[in-house]
């Protein structure tokens, strides 16, 4: 419980509690510091290095486990066992997916986006699954008061990695089509060339939706998720016997629920990035 | 909910993820389900050559049996066919022996017979001489009258 026995919490400061990130930035008074006194202070040139810290750790673990996974000499006479097999599943639901999708063009680095994609996504989201205040609460045990553990749930992160599929699909656009093509793309259509000024509003809203939905989706599927685990954690926080283990039950059901939202939610973050970079390869005119 | 820097580091963070997937993830596991593609793919094939092969097999080895089964019936037909003339042949010859046999036999019959007939005809003379001598006294000599004798013992 993060209600501490010197001092009672409010529910309100107890969610605020959970919602607010470690955070370190640069301060005018103090330069670069990581006391959230002054996180106020610290304005755009901060980081949350609880959202940062894991999901460098959970995309070093995908690397790792994907790496190191297979056996030291796996060979193909060999009937694939255990984790092996795991990741050949993954790998190969994942090539379907591209396959089944990126179906005009060719780009050997979509598949492997794909998988990181898939399977780092998953393992963040997997993170809402650990009760909201195990880690918070070892964190406080090392003297970090604030203490975030679902990268999903931080906007940066989404919306950092839609900013990199944003500038992929920009990058793949320009190379595929030309600068002149892509151009083209963004004025001449849907109205024709007279009308260029309506086109561009069009097509740069469409083209800018496509990181800013792609990243708002998933970080407000685990927000909310996130959010209601803290709720029915907050529960537990009241001094009611028959409250406690009512929280307890809703907090497997809805854990048992949530397996499907964040296995869900890393697919169509992948399947939509996979769509949007098929869309920047195609070249004829729609 | 604030949005700052982080963002910036997790799309750095994600670009070096996807870039090191790129390289040294992605390529091996692709490199092993593609090898072992084309091994199980090879030993379809193969196992499908060895089918087709077992058959052909098959099929020679039953035009093989019917051949010697063919070769087996007009073997023991010969057989049958040289036996029978075995017996054929040994009762002609078996006749022709018996037919011999039987002449001969009946030639030392005929032989005995004669010989038979013969001394009966010599004792018969003797005793008819006997008689006549008995009857007629000394009259008769034998050598005087032999050629009589010899005249009814022929006449006997």
């Amino acid at each position: 419980m993060a209600s501490e026995a010197h001092e009672p919490i409010t529910s309100q400061e107890y969610i605020q509690h959970h919602l607010t990130n470690l955070v370190c930035g640069k301060t005018e008074s103090h330069g670069w510091t990581c006391d959230p006194h002054y996180s106020e202070e610290m304005g755009f040139w901060a980081f949350h290095v609880d959202s940062l810290g894991w999901s460098i750790f959970l995309g070093i673990l995908f690397i790792g486990l994907f790496r190191w996974g297979l056996p030291k000499l796996a060979s193909a006479s060999e009937a694939p066992t255990g984790l092996q097999n795991f990741i050949e599943m993954c790998v190969e639901f994942v090539n379907e997916n591209v396959q089944s999708i990126f179906t005009s063009a060719k780009n050997n680095l979509i598949g492997p986006m794909a998988l990181t994609v898939l399977v780092w996504v998953f393992l963040m989201n997997l993170m809402d699954l650990i009760p909201v205040d195990y880690l918070p609460e070892l964190a406080k045990g090392v003297g970090l008061e604030y203490f975030k553990v679902v990268p999903t749930t931080d906007p940066n992160i989404t919306l950092g990695m839609a900013l990199a599929v944003f500038i992929l699909i920009i990058f793949y656009s320009i190379k595929i089509k030309g600068l002149k093509g892509f151009l083209a793309e963004l004025t001449l259509h849907p109205f024709g060339k007279y009308l260029m000024p309506v086109n561009l509003v069009l097509e740069g809203v469409n083209l800018i939706a496509k990181p800013i939905s792609l990243g708002l989706r998933l970080f407000g599927n685990l927000y909310a998720g996130e959010m209601i685990f803290i709720l029915i954690a907050l529960m537990l926080t009241f001094s009611s016997i028959s409250v406690g283990l009512l929280g307890v039950g809703l907090h497997l059901i809805w854990a048992l629920f949530h397996i499907l939202i964040l296995a869900l939610q890393a697919f169509i973050f992948m399947v939509l990035t996979i769509v949007y970079l098929a869309m920047a390869h195609e070249t004829q005119d729609h | 909910m604030n949005i700052n820097a982080t963002l910036f580091g997790q799309t750095v963070a994600f670009v070096i993820f996807i870039a090191i997937c790129w390289k040294y993830v992605w390529p091996p596991i692709i490199a092993i389900m593609e090898e072992r593609e084309k091994r199980i793919a090879d030993g379809l094939e193969a196992a499908k050559k060895a089918d087709d092969s077992l058959e052909e097999a098959q099929l020679a080895f039953d035009q093989e049996m019917n051949k010697a089964k063919a070769e087996a019936a007009e073997l023991l037909e010969k057989a049958n066919a040289r036996a029978s003339q075995i017996v054929v042949d040994a009762t002609a010859k078996a006749g022709i022996e018996a037919e011999k046999i039987l002449t001969s036999a009946s030639k030392t019959i005929e032989n005995d017979v004669n010989k038979a007939k013969e001394e009966l005809r010599q004792k018969m003379s003797a005793l008819i001489i006997e008689t006549s001598e008995k009857i007629l006294g000394d009259e008769i000599n034998t050598d005087k009258h032999q050629e009589l004798l010899a005249k009814a013992a022929s006449e006997l």
